[in-house]
């Protein structure tokens, strides 16, 4: 069996043969799975330096000296890296005084240090599939962003307590901006909220729940909600970005809702976390430093807040290391431009708009597929996986190493 | 029918669109799903542009021409989607809240009929370069 490192849920039951350089035989992959499988034969990276191909040696060595010279390096990317790697890139971080930080400082970092400090009650995924009765999806689609959630978790499974399923023991609620793939699913519980109206949709159902008359939404459609919130035995909440993105500074209303479902019933969340890895590097980050991303070094002890976020310091630093990550593509066009500009390193098994532009690329081996490791699932659950296809590939705990060796 | 039309923008996800990312950033593939803005049919109506035509999506942070398409949810216009991209992100400001989350969800643009081709990836690379 391999593990899937492409979202995520990190699915354990996936059946892989190999001929000829390529999988002759898949099962129990996703769409997306299968397009993170499927890209290990293509795009792949080679060592370069100022985009002239390389020794591996010379382009590690070529990084190291970037580092060393640099006097506010920043250290980004580490959600697909495995624990390992991250370990070792906090020690690097540590040695450099540089800045650290990864992709939860725009997507779920404002909740998950909530789930990690216990401000916010969670469970795990085996406690969705064997309790829960109610699945909120707010401003998450998982049919897009996780697929088999549904399956192996939310909806579809037969679980301890949960016999009868979806047939008539699981209800799944989607509120979001759009009707979804996951919302069309579940169309009888659909809520469509205005962008940036999570929060008063939250205070419509707290008016519900308390006997008030809701100031959004279908009054009819609300009393409902309230009645199925009310009835429910063990519910979850899955929030995605949709909801944090609306939020933004006002997470209190959910912390509000959520103690008052809590007065009622059970409710648990689990954030619906994008890359396989960022709980990992979150919980890392706050057992060596107390804070789960966007950390300093520079003095010496670890400094944390939003001036050491990858969005503040790509126009503050002096030179990046982007690992298993692809900001070029994926942040808002000002501070990809920034980190254009600057000396960057990118460590990535494949090509991409960070590696197109990065002054130093240092190919690395796909980590499930080519390196072993160990992952935190979304649930915060730890997965260790071993590698199924036999690589000459250094893996990104390695390369890290031989970056820190060599300064 | 008007020659501009002010929408709403929001980022979302499409497995589609994400698998063919994985596979490569750099194929048609990809650029045929990215590069696309859906809207309800009442605002393409305004436009006077058909499905697949191509928009001008500009705002005060940058402009990208992409293909319109017409969307399939309940009517909502004056709000569009589209996917998670380089495409999306030349218009997203990197303007922050206090948690420094920036403004994907929320994105303010004018749409216009389009001479120009879609935007390429690599236009989007130079243009980081500048």
């Amino acid at each position: 069996m391999a593990i899937c490192t492409g979202c995520s849920l990190l699915c354990e039951d996936i059946v892989a043969a190999l001929k000829d350089g390529s999988f002759s035989h898949v099962k129990n992959l996703c769409r997306k799975g299968h397009g993170h499988f499927q890209a290990a034969f293509t795009e792949r990276t080679v060592p370069m330096i100022d985009k002239e191909q390389v020794d591996q040696d010379r382009a590690i060595a070529k990084a190291a000296e970037i580092l060393r010279n640099a006097k506010s390096p920043l250290l980004y990317g580490w959600s697909n890296s495995t624990l390992e790697a991250q370990a070792a890139g906090i020690k690097l971080a540590e040695k450099l005084g540089a800045t650290i930080d990864d992709t939860s400082s725009f997507c779920q970092g404002i909740l998950m240090e909530r789930i990690l400090s216990g401000k916010i009650p969670t469970c795990t995924l085996d406690d969705v599939r064997n309790f829960a009765d109610i699945s909120i999806f707010w401003g998450s689609d998982p049919s897009s962003s996780h697929p088999r959630h549904l399956s192996r978790f939310s909806y579809y499974p037969r679980g301890e307590k949960r016999q009868k399923s979806y047939e008539e023991e699981r209800t799944c609620i989607v509120v979001d901006v759009r009707k979804s793939a996951t919302a069309r699913l579940c169309s009888n519980y659909y809520f469509r909220v205005a962008p940036g109206g999570d929060g008063e949709f939250m205070e419509a159902i707290l008016a519900v729940l308390e006997g008030k008359i809701p100031k959004v939404g279908d009054k009819k459609k609300m009393i409902e909600l309230s009645s199925v919130l009310k009835k429910t035995e063990w519910g979850v909440i899955f929030p995605g970005l949709g909801m944090i993105y609306s939020l933004q500074d006002k997470m209190e209303l959910f912390e509000r809702l959520l103690a008052k479902l809590n007065e009622i019933t059970t409710f648990k969340v689990i954030p619906m976390v994008g890359h396989y890895n960022m709980r990992g590097f979150n919980e890392l980050m706050r057992e060596k430093t107390g804070f789960i991303n966007r950390v300093s070094f520079k003095g010496g002890a670890p400094v944390h807040g939003p001036e050491y976020s990858v969005t503040a310091t790509a126009r503050t630093c002096d030179a990046a290391l982007v690992i298993g990550s692809d900001p070029l593509s994926a942040l808002p066009f000002g501070t990809a431009r920034a980190l254009a500009r600057l000396p960057l390193i990118a460590i990535d098994p494949r090509r991409s708009l960070t590696t197109d532009a990065a002054k130093v690329v240092i190919p690395s081996a796909l980590s499930g597929l080519e390196a072993g490791g160990t992952a935190a699932r979304m649930d915060g659950v730890k997965i260790k996986f071993e590698p199924i296809i036999d690589t000459k590939l250094l893996s990104d705990e390695q390369i890290i190493t031989r970056i820190m060796e060599a300064i | 029918m008007a020659s501009e039309v002010e929408v709403t923008i929001v980022t979302v996800r499409d497995i589609f669109q994400d698998e063919a990312g994985r596979k490569s950033r750099f194929s048609d593939e990809y650029k045929n799903l990215s590069a696309l803005i859906i809207l309800d049919k009442q605002d393409l109506i305004r436009l006077d542009v058909k499905d697949g035509q191509r928009l001008l999506v500009k705002n005060e942070v940058g402009s990208v021409v992409v293909a319109a398409r017409t969307s399939e949810d309940e009517a909502h216009p004056g709000l569009a989607f589209m996917y998670n991209s380089p495409w999306s992100n030349q218009i997203v400001s990197d303007a922050v809240c206090e948690s420094s989350i920036p403004g994907n969800k929320r994105i303010k643009a004018t749409l216009s009929a389009a001479e120009e081709d879609i935007t390429q990836i690599s236009e989007i690379q130079a243009r980081m370069q500048t």
